[in-house]
């Protein structure tokens, strides 16, 4: 990012809207500093970890964004990634940063969506898919489409926001929170149990409730940084309520009615399935 | 009565072995470093005088923790000892010291016009039958021997006794200065600021920092560590440095049960007031004179670290607190804060600073010119309000992203440090091989500061000097 870039022009009218591809915009990514899901690479290292991923695997990585799980399966794990990501300027932008790192011939991107994924059945030995799953409406068919991409034994690792809906304040099931993950997120044992439906064994699972407290806390500076530098009027009060809804946010995790799970499931063999 | 069969477990978890020195007959002895009940203690015994043990940090998870923040040190360009008896008995620096000198330290004289009953360098009145006052041109001698030893030293401070009083105080400052140290400082009482209008506007001409002793609001905190009310003083000196545009950072000496609860009111003091840019906390060093203490109950780094964080709980929370690697990491920690008069937020919040000063694991950083500023920045060299700050904040905001308005307020930044110095309860031969901060004596040798205070080294030079001098205490 550069550094003459002004703060208008970065958070521009964007902060009360709702676009299609919230992370894609320069407000989001500017409030999140880079990382955009809790944990940064420490927890997609991880997750990759819980899931094995091994030199020369195929891994598909669902709603890849910019490609920074991506590139660093590959570089760091020597995984051959394919990247599905809706948004055609993100797969423009990890294009241009894989080529940048020298990745090309080793992670590629394909514009296309979660619920109809534009790869061959049974291609890949991985899916991962880091704070996305509780963005999609359709999540039951998105696991679907995992397990359709997977060859028999393969694994799927998901990183998510887990919400106890009816815990959380009014505030933080609204339009703005859909975007910051949590309005459209499942429950603690959500996740497991629409894996286990679509035919998955459960691997493992571990809550990682600090990092995204880490990540809210990260937004809440970001943010009291803005409001240090705009003049009190519409934007600076804009920022006041979006102070505010962290706080909620910070509060609900305490509460544990907010949360962060990562989990990693196995499909069933045939042959334990015929059992 | 039966013989025991069951094994007993140590109290203690034993974390690393180390030498220190008898704190009554100072001889070398060898002491163990231990972790109980979450707290980490030093251990030794002197075949003469017993057991000791001293409290040397407050939380052993962030002790054992922070140890990733060890960066290698830098080899400095001169040494002035050889290895003959071993550490701390060779300093000056021998090549087995593992740091160049990020801060030096002279001591131009040992009177003061206070007379504190805390005071690590034994200065006042009554107190020493001896004492010196050094030449300007002695003083020009150590500043070349500093320039020898470092190339282009970052910071010096000028220290006494107390600097001030010294009648040829401005052109050793300007002596300093006209050999490209980025940082002179003048560690003071603020007595002679107070009083002498002329004086504020002397440094500020001279492009002086000022280090200003201020230890708290109470007086009960005056009295107990200077001996005297000094707030009136304190507020004219800092308000003659703002007129002049001097900038201060405050230095408090912090005893437990006497000052410890007004950490908090220090910092937010120092950032509403305009000629303060950062504020120094050090755990009183048990060297000199010293009120009555339990070495096993002593204020550690973490200790002060956790009562910022209580007592501004809206600014500060304990990891905003970050281990500086240029020394042992678990000596100092510091951290920078944009603020704009209401609102402050530590810069470890807008940066991942264990993205870069992880040493131990070693991975590949996100951006190498991020981690010198920040190196830089998180040094015993540094100190808020500089231009070198400003430079250091700015690499830093732009690196990590942050809009060209916010590099305007990074250059701002309020530094916040906690040095706990060592003592002869504390000192550890480990930590001390490894310490950036040395006085610098009239035969150019450059003594780690925590060896010179503890081991018999400052109780020498002051003994050559006062001969040589012919009794030239003033």
């Amino acid at each position: 990012m550069t550094g003459g870039t002004s703060l208008d022009e970065i958070l521009g009218a964007e902060l009360g809207g709702n676009c299609a591809s919230p992370y894609d915009s320069p407000a989001a990514r500017w409030l999140l500093g880079g990382e955009l899901h809790p944990g940064g690479d420490a927890l997609t290292r991880r997750l990759a970890h819980l899931a094995g991923v091994r030199r020369g695997w195929r891994v598909l990585d669902v709603a890849s964004g910019r490609g920074p799980t991506a590139r660093l399966l590959a570089s760091e794990l020597g995984a051959e990634v394919t990247g599905v990501e809706l948004s055609p300027e993100s797969i423009a932008a990890a294009r241009r940063e894989a080529e940048a790192a020298g990745l090309g011939d080793r992670v590629r991107f394909v514009e296309g969506d979660a619920e109809a994924l534009p790869v061959a059945s049974g291609a890949f030995d991985a899916v991962v898919c880091e704070c996305a799953l509780c963005l999609f409406s359709g999540k039951a068919q998105a696991v679907a489409e995992m397990r359709r991409a997977l060859q028999p034994g393969g694994v799927v690792a998901i990183a998510d926001v887990t919400a106890e809906l009816e815990d959380l304040p009014a505030s933080l099931r609204g339009a703005v929170a859909r975007v910051a993950c949590v309005g459209e997120a499942l429950p603690r044992d959500g996740y497991a149990e629409m894996l286990g439906d679509a035919g998955f064994e459960l691997v493992a699972s571990e809550s990682h409730d600090g990092a995204l407290a880490a990540m809210t806390e990260r937004v809440e500076a970001r943010l009291r940084v803005a409001r240090m530098l705009l003049p009190a009027d519409s934007s600076a009060r804009l920022i006041g309520e979006a102070i505010e809804l962290v706080g909620e946010a910070q509060r609900a995790i305490v509460a544990g009615s907010l949360g962060y799970q990562l989990l990693v499931a196995r499909t069933s063999t045939p042959a334990r399935r015929a059992n | 009565m039966e013989a025991a069969t069951r094994r007993e477990s140590h109290d203690s978890v034993f974390l690393e072995l180390t030498r220190s020195i008898c704190p009554v007959c100072r001889r070398d002895v060898e002491a163990e470093v231990a972790a109980r009940e979450g707290r980490v203690y030093l251990r030794k015994r002197c075949a003469d005088h017993g057991a000791f043990e001293a409290l040397v940090y407050g939380d052993a998870e962030r002790y054992v923790a922070i140890q990733r923040y060890n960066k290698p040190g830098d080899r400095p360009l001169r040494l002035q000892t050889e290895v003959v008896d071993g550490c701390p008995r060779d300093c000056g620096i021998c090549p087995e010291h593992k740091q160049h000198t990020c801060l030096g330290i002279i001591e131009v004289n040992t009177a003061c016009n206070l007379d504190c009953p805390i005071c690590f360098a034994e200065s006042g009145s009554g107190h020493q039958p001896d004492g010196y006052s050094l030449s300007l041109e002695q003083v020009e001698q150590m500043l070349d021997a500093f320039v020898e030893a470092e190339g282009e030293p970052e910071a010096i401070q000028l220290s006494g006794g107390e600097p001030s009083i010294h009648p040829q105080i401005l052109e050793m400052l300007a002596a300093a200065k006209a050999r490209g140290i980025k940082l002179v400082m003048l560690n003071t009482n603020g007595i002679r600021l107070a009083r002498d209008p002329r004086f504020a506007p002397a440094l500020a001409e001279i492009g002086v920092h000022v280090y200003l002793q201020f230890d708290g609001f109470k007086d009960s905190t005056h009295l107990a560590i200077r001996g005297r009310r000094l707030q009136e003083e304190k507020l004219r000196a800092l308000d003659r440095c703002a007129h002049a545009g001097v900038g201060v950072s405050l230095a408090a000496a912090v005893e437990r049960g006497v000052n410890d609860d007004e950490v908090g009111e220090i910092v937010s003091f120092g950032v509403g007031h305009p000629a303060v840019t950062g504020v120094f906390f050090q755990p009183v060093t048990h060297s000199g004179r010293f009120l009555d203490f339990d070495p096993r109950e002593r204020l550690t780094n973490s200790d002060v670290i956790d009562a910022i964080a209580r007592q501004l709980p809206h600014w500060f929370r304990r990891d905003d607190f970050v281990p500086v690697p240029c020394c042992s990491p678990t000596c100092r920690s510091a951290t920078y804060a944009l603020y704009d008069g209401e609102d402050l937020v530590p810069l470890p919040r807008l940066v991942d600073v264990d993205e870069y000063l992880d040493y131990v694991t070693n991975r590949a950083v996100p951006d190498v010119d991020v981690r010198t500023a920040l190196e830089g920045l998180f040094s015993a060299s540094a100190a808020g309000g500089t231009e070198r700050t400003g430079e250091r904040l700015e690499c830093v905001a732009c690196g990590v992203g942050l809009p060209a308005e916010l590099q305007e307020v990074a250059a701002k930044g309020f530094m916040v440090v906690i040095q706990d110095f060592q003592d002869p309860y504390t000192l550890d031969v480990r930590k001390l091989r490894k310490c950036c901060v040395a006085e610098i004596v009239p035969d150019g040798r450059l003594i780690p500061f925590c060896a010179y205070n503890s081991v018999g080294y400052r109780e020498q030079v002051r003994a050559d000097l006062s001969a040589t001098a012919g009794n030239g205490a003033r």
